[in-house]
């Protein structure tokens, strides 16, 4: 209650009292100095700390400046400790102010060596990752200073410097343990999960400022301020006189607790083996059902928690829908050598899809059927044969190459092989991943292809009428359009104006054009829902998408027009590729390429292929040739800069790209652009924290209402004249030395001018406030009414900006 | 309720460890988990030993202190184990025994591994009396918050607070003569309140009016009566040591303070009658010296209070029967105004017959 009440200036004030007469003064004991306690408490956040980032780089073998890193961590865990001894509020905050101009200095000083440490953590770590996961193409990032002993140590040293001011707050306000886990523990998930385990030197540490945080969480007697007694009255009856911290019992308990968990660790190591350990364990659910999305954090970022399967680019094998966003490495699938002939690009063909159906391209294979004629017809014999036949026949258009590829981190389940390729041997390709049999191009292997590219093309091929096709030889799957698919493809090619009166070539042509000028590319897109279909979500709600989706609606639109269509994954090399890349000297033109070229006589290249070429697209029967190859997917307008999760977070520590002596500001290099998530999770944050401060004001609210509307009325009366003092006090300091209720209806009369008999109310007043006496239920109402005028008046009276005070009170 | 929720916590705590040890299969939490498995048979056995060796002492004055003044208890706990405890809790209860006032509370110190923990405790009495202190367990619980277990101990010490009375020399010494003038006059007029208090041997230099003719002639030697002079008993001063709830026998216990200390000081001898609970009766101190006057307070706050009004100058006089004049400490009456040495809270010495 925030009466004045009879306030008489108590003869033991701060004394305790123990019987009638007896009082006790301030109990003392030598439990040490402050400053003592506040270093021995730091160390439990320092054990920590340390145990945390020193346990997870100890796991994945990489080694750092430990002094510096100790000593670092033992400075700041001191510090912030201290600064909660100090005997002011005031003096905490400077200190956290200082700290923060010599954590932005330190950061502009050593943000490269920290953008260094940080990328050969990432780089260690996804090495591990690669193994484990059996992951393709895992980028190492570059690193600018190659002294990983001290840029991991800072690197270190910043990332501890975060745990221990949040630890910090949590260790010597509640002695969390929930907390500590939570800070501590989730760094170390990452080893746990690769199956690596940090030092024992680190696990000790980690076990021992557990155990210490669970003993003092226990037992209390962990705060230490300075201005702090060395005794303090507790308890409901204020009987317990407890100590409130001991430096020994610090002592004792930490050196206790790092000794016992050694003997523990040890012991149990001894006899209980890792390995023992893992014996015990038959199977592994956690990773067999989580490796597949863990894998694609890890390569993606978050952005990869929601794709169904990997797509780092690359082959997908015709699996579609589960891909929200794809995210190449940009590192190399396939080093192809060849000479290049013509300005379009050069298509290596990998994967064939024929059926269409549950988000997926199928192939035509069969399980136990003879595989030998499908593949040739898959692969293009006949097409190749004709074009070899042309070419013996001194054709004008003729040509010939050969094309060396070899597998440097593409899918080996797949061949790559460009068009019209002739192989030497049909019956060992079974080129389909499902197949037990599958022989695709292995890791590290290489392979020569010779091809007849076909160069131009005819003007009577491809004016055809889609009746006038010969459907007949080709596989009638080529023609199936879905049924859940017929209706959106039919309303589609009325959108796009196609229909069976068009020629081949107006067709292709006009869905080209569609695309192009009406649904965007992307790389992302977004995961296509479990319940939709791929093609038709795209086509309907989505409308944006990268090649697979192009490709996809293209072949059905196809073959609803009655053209034979088929969906093809495997690389595209473009014209810019071929000039980014080397040219091999050592390599002869003649021995690689001869007949008829666009650009004349060029030279052999040696192309990287990387996962970001990988490319889906169409071919289509044309009436008198074959298949052929036909490109739907519209240009790219999209940034291709590495954006991914690991790059951006490591920015923050300051742009790679920038040299010690740079004048850009600090985080200057920071795209907002490319920290949307960032971003989001700002305003996540705030938005809980505003909600959270909206949802205190209205359980405080609602507590004042139920206490000034209690069923006891003089109680409530008594609560409610105390609500409208707080509210004067709120705006006027003089009300604050009204000493008596006399004095303070005075005021409230004076001040908003409200008429009421002092004198009276003053006695009702006293009466329910001091007294046991009742007065009459008229005067509490009375009373009542009154202090409602009192709170009109003073809003009356109130600007705005107090209005709002009084609303956030 | 503060160790169920210890023991909660720890099993949520292992619970979890539990869960991520088998979902990860890792074997950094089942090295944890052995920690959190053997800590407590640790913690508990800590305790355990703890309670074997334990010893606890209390220090107090061995001078009688003053009412008001800050006098200084030690507790002193001695672990000879290697084992620490956070916390030992000691009942400890105080009382001051003239008044009968008791109260209990906690004393929470820590339980060093092999070293001592002395806490100084400092006391203020607002009343004189015998102060008292005992320890009569002391509560252990284990690192982990989740055992406790006590130990039974009978500690006790004791300090007696003396009042602390300011010297009325005047007043005091104008009382003493009236008083003696009175026992005086009333001699004159016959009355002889000398008394023999003994018989023995004759002394050289003993008066020989004092000298038992009779029995000498019995016993064949000199025997000499031993007798209360009328110099040396020429006041008796009478204390009333009934107490009220407003504690007014504090001053009157600070007024015979005064009364008694400046009559010692003016080298006037008197000798002082109270109630004594523990006798049972009237007790009788003759006070020459200011050593005779402390050694009296001191016998008298190892009684109690008294709880009957007027029984002691019931027994005064009956134990006189003579009446005589003799200074009254106690209540003030109502219609007292004059002739009186004024205490507080209406206290008063006055001289009645």
């Amino acid at each position: 209650m925030i009466f004045e009440r009879n306030k008489k200036e108590k003869p033991h004030k701060g004394d305790v009292f123990l019987a009638k007469g007896i009082y006790l003064k301030e109990p003392r004991i030598n439990n040490g100095h402050v400053l003592a306690n506040c270093f021995l408490r730091s160390l439990i956040v320092f054990m920590l700390v340390l145990g945390s980032v020193g346990g997870f780089l100890s796991a994945f073998d990489i080694s750092y400046n430990y002094v510096l890193v100790i000593v670092s961590y033992l400075v700041l865990s001191a510090y912030f400790s201290f600064l909660y001894a100090t005997s002011k509020m005031i003096y905490r905050d400077l200190g956290y102010i200082l700290f923060f101009g010599v954590f932005v200095t330190a950061i502009y000083i050593f943000r490269i060596y920290a953008n260094s440490g940080f990328y050969v953590i990432v780089n260690r770590v996804l090495q591990y990752a690669q193994s484990f996961f059996n992951l393709s193409g895992v980028r190492e990032y570059e690193v600018q200073i190659n002294n990983p002993y001290f840029t991991v140590a800072i690197v270190s040293v910043f990332l501890g410097m975060a745990e221990i001011i949040i630890l910090n707050i949590w260790i010597y306000s509640t002695m969390s343990l929930g907390w500590t886990l939570l800070f501590t523990f989730p760094l170390l998930f990452i080893p746990i999960y690769m199956k690596q385990m940090p030092d024992m030197f680190y696990i000790i540490l980690l076990c021992a400022g557990y155990m210490a945080v669970v003993i003092f969480k226990a037992n209390g007697h962990y705060l230490s301020f300075a201005w702090d007694a060395s005794f303090r009255v507790r308890g409901l009856k204020k009987d317990q006189i407890s100590y409130t911290q001991d430096s020994a019992i610090f002592k004792q308990i930490l050196s206790k607790t790092l000794l016992l968990s050694f003997c523990m660790v040890i012991v149990a190591g001894t006899v209980f083996s890792n390995r023992s350990f893992e014996g015990m364990f038959h199977d592994d659910k956690l990773r067999e059902r989580t490796s597949e999305v863990i894998g694609n954090f890890i390569l993606l970022g978050v952005g990869g928690l929601y794709n169904r399967y990997s797509s780092t680019g690359g082959m997908s094998g015709g699996k579609l829908g589960g891909v929200s966003n794809v995210r190449p490495d940009y590192q190399p699938d396939l080093l192809v050598s060849f000479t290049p002939y013509g300005n379009s690009a050069i298509y290596l063909k990998g994967y064939t899809g024929g059926i269409y159906g549950d988000n997926q391209w199928e192939s035509i294979y069969e399980y136990g059927k003879d595989d030998v004629e499908v593949f040739e017809e898959e692969s293009l014999y006949s097409e190749a044969s004709n074009l070899q036949r042309q070419m013996q026949n001194d054709s004008d258009y003729g040509a010939f190459g050969k094309m060396d590829i070899k597998n440097v981190g593409a899918d080996p389940a797949y061949l790559y092989y460009p068009y019209y390729t002739l192989f030497d041997e049909y019956t060992i390709y079974k080129n389909h991943s499902l197949m037990p049999t599958a022989q695709g191009l292995k890791m590290e292997e290489e392979t020569t292809y010779s091809y007849y590219p076909k160069i131009k093309w005819e003007d009577s091929w491809g004016n055809v009428y889609p009746s006038q096709i010969d459907t007949d030889k080709v596989d009638k799957v080529f023609l199936d359009v879905p049924e859940k698919n017929a209706d959106v493809i039919r309303e589609e090619c009325e959108r796009i104006g196609i229909n069976e009166n068009m020629t081949e070539n107006e067709i292709a042509e006009s869905i080209r054009t569609y695309f192009n000028d009406n649904i965007p590319y992307t790389l992302k897109p977004g995961a296509t829902p479990e319940s939709e279909d791929f093609i038709n979500y795209f086509l309907t709600k989505n409308r944006k998408g990268y090649c697979a989706h192009f490709a996809s609606a293209a072949t059905l639109l196809f073959r609803q027009m009655g053209i034979p269509a088929r969906y093809v994954e495997g690389y595209a090399i473009s014209m810019e590729a071929v000039l980014a890349s080397e040219l091999n000297e050592e390599k002869e033109y003649w021995d690689y390429y001869t007949g008829y070229s666009e650009i004349g006589q060029s030279a052999v290249v040696d192309v990287e292929v990387t996962d970001a070429m990988a490319h889906a697209w169409v071919e289509i029967y044309i009436e008198g040739f074959g298949w052929k190859v036909v490109e739907v997917t519209p240009g790219s307008n999209e940034s291709t800069e590495e954006d991914d999760f690991w790059s951006a977070f490591a920015n923050l520590f300051g742009g790679a790209d920038y040299g010690a002596g740079g004048d850009n500001p600090i985080f200057g290099d920071i795209q907002l652009s490319k920290f949307s998530w960032l971003i989001y999770v700002v305003i996540g944050i705030l938005l809980v924290l505003w909600m959270f401060r909206v949802c205190c004001l209205i359980y405080r609210k609602i507590c004042r209402y139920r206490i000034c509307h209690q069923k006891d009325m003089k109680e409530a009366l008594i609560a409610r004249y105390a609500d409208v003092c707080d509210i004067i006090r709120m705006y006027e300091s003089e009300y604050g030395l009204c000493r008596s209720h006399g004095e303070q209806l005075l005021f409230i009369k004076d001040r908003y001018c409200v008429d009421f008999d002092v004198k009276k109310i003053c006695r009702w007043l006293e009466c329910i406030s001091f007294s046991r006496n009742i007065i009459l239920q008229e005067e509490m109402k009375e009373l009542q009414q009154l202090f409602i005028m009192f709170r009109k008046a003073i809003w009356k009276q109130t600007g705005i900006r107090q209005k709002i005070k009084w609303l956030k009170r | 309720m503060r160790r169920i929720l210890n023991i909660f916590r720890y099993i949520i705590v292992i619970t979890l460890n539990v869960f991520v040890m088998v979902t990860f299969q890792s074997y950094l939490n089942f090295l944890l988990l052995v920690g959190m498995l053997l800590f407590p048979v640790y913690s508990i056995y800590g305790v355990w030993k703890v309670k074997q060796e334990l010893r606890l002492e209390i220090f107090s004055p061995s001078e009688a202190m003053e009412k008001t003044e800050e006098f200084y208890l030690r507790f002193v706990v001695h672990n000879h184990t290697n084992y620490t405890l956070v916390n030992g809790t000691a009942a400890v209860n105080v009382s001051n025994r003239f008044y009968g006032d008791r109260g209990k509370h906690y004393l929470n110190i820590p339980i060093r591994a092999r070293k001592n923990a002395e806490v100084v405790y400092p006391i203020v009495m607002d009343y004189c009396g015998l102060f008292q202190v005992n320890v009569e367990q002391i509560k252990l619980v284990d690192l982990l918050g989740i055992y406790e277990t006590a130990i039974a101990l009978d500690v006790q010490r004791e300090c007696l607070v003396l009042p602390g009375g300011e010297m009325r020399s005047q007043e005091a010494g104008a009382a003493y003569v009236r008083g003696v003038s009175e026992a005086m006059e009333s001699k004159e007029k016959g009355y002889d309140f000398s008394e023999v208090s003994g018989i023995r041997e004759y002394i050289p230099g003993d008066k020989l009016q004092n000298i038992h003719w009779k029995l000498s002639v019995k016993k064949d030697e000199l025997m000499v009566k031993e007798r209360v002079s009328v110099s040396a008993m020429q006041l008796n001063v009478l204390l009333d040591l009934l107490n009220d709830e407003e504690m007014r026998l504090e001053s009157v216990l600070e007024l015979a303070d005064s009364v008694t200390k400046s009559l010692v000081a003016q080298n006037l001898p008197f000798t002082v009658y109270y109630y004594s609970t523990n006798l049972g009766k009237l007790s009788e101190q003759y006070i020459g010296s200011e050593i005779e006057r402390k050694q009296w307070m001191e016998q008298l706050l190892y009684n109690h209070a008294d709880s009957v009004e007027g029984r002691a100058e019931d027994l005064y006089k009956k134990q006189f029967p003579f009446g005589g004049t003799y200074l009254y400490i106690g209540f003030m009456d109502e219609n007292q105004t004059e002739d009186c040495i004024l205490g507080n809270q209406q206290t008063a010495a006055v001289l009645r017959r």
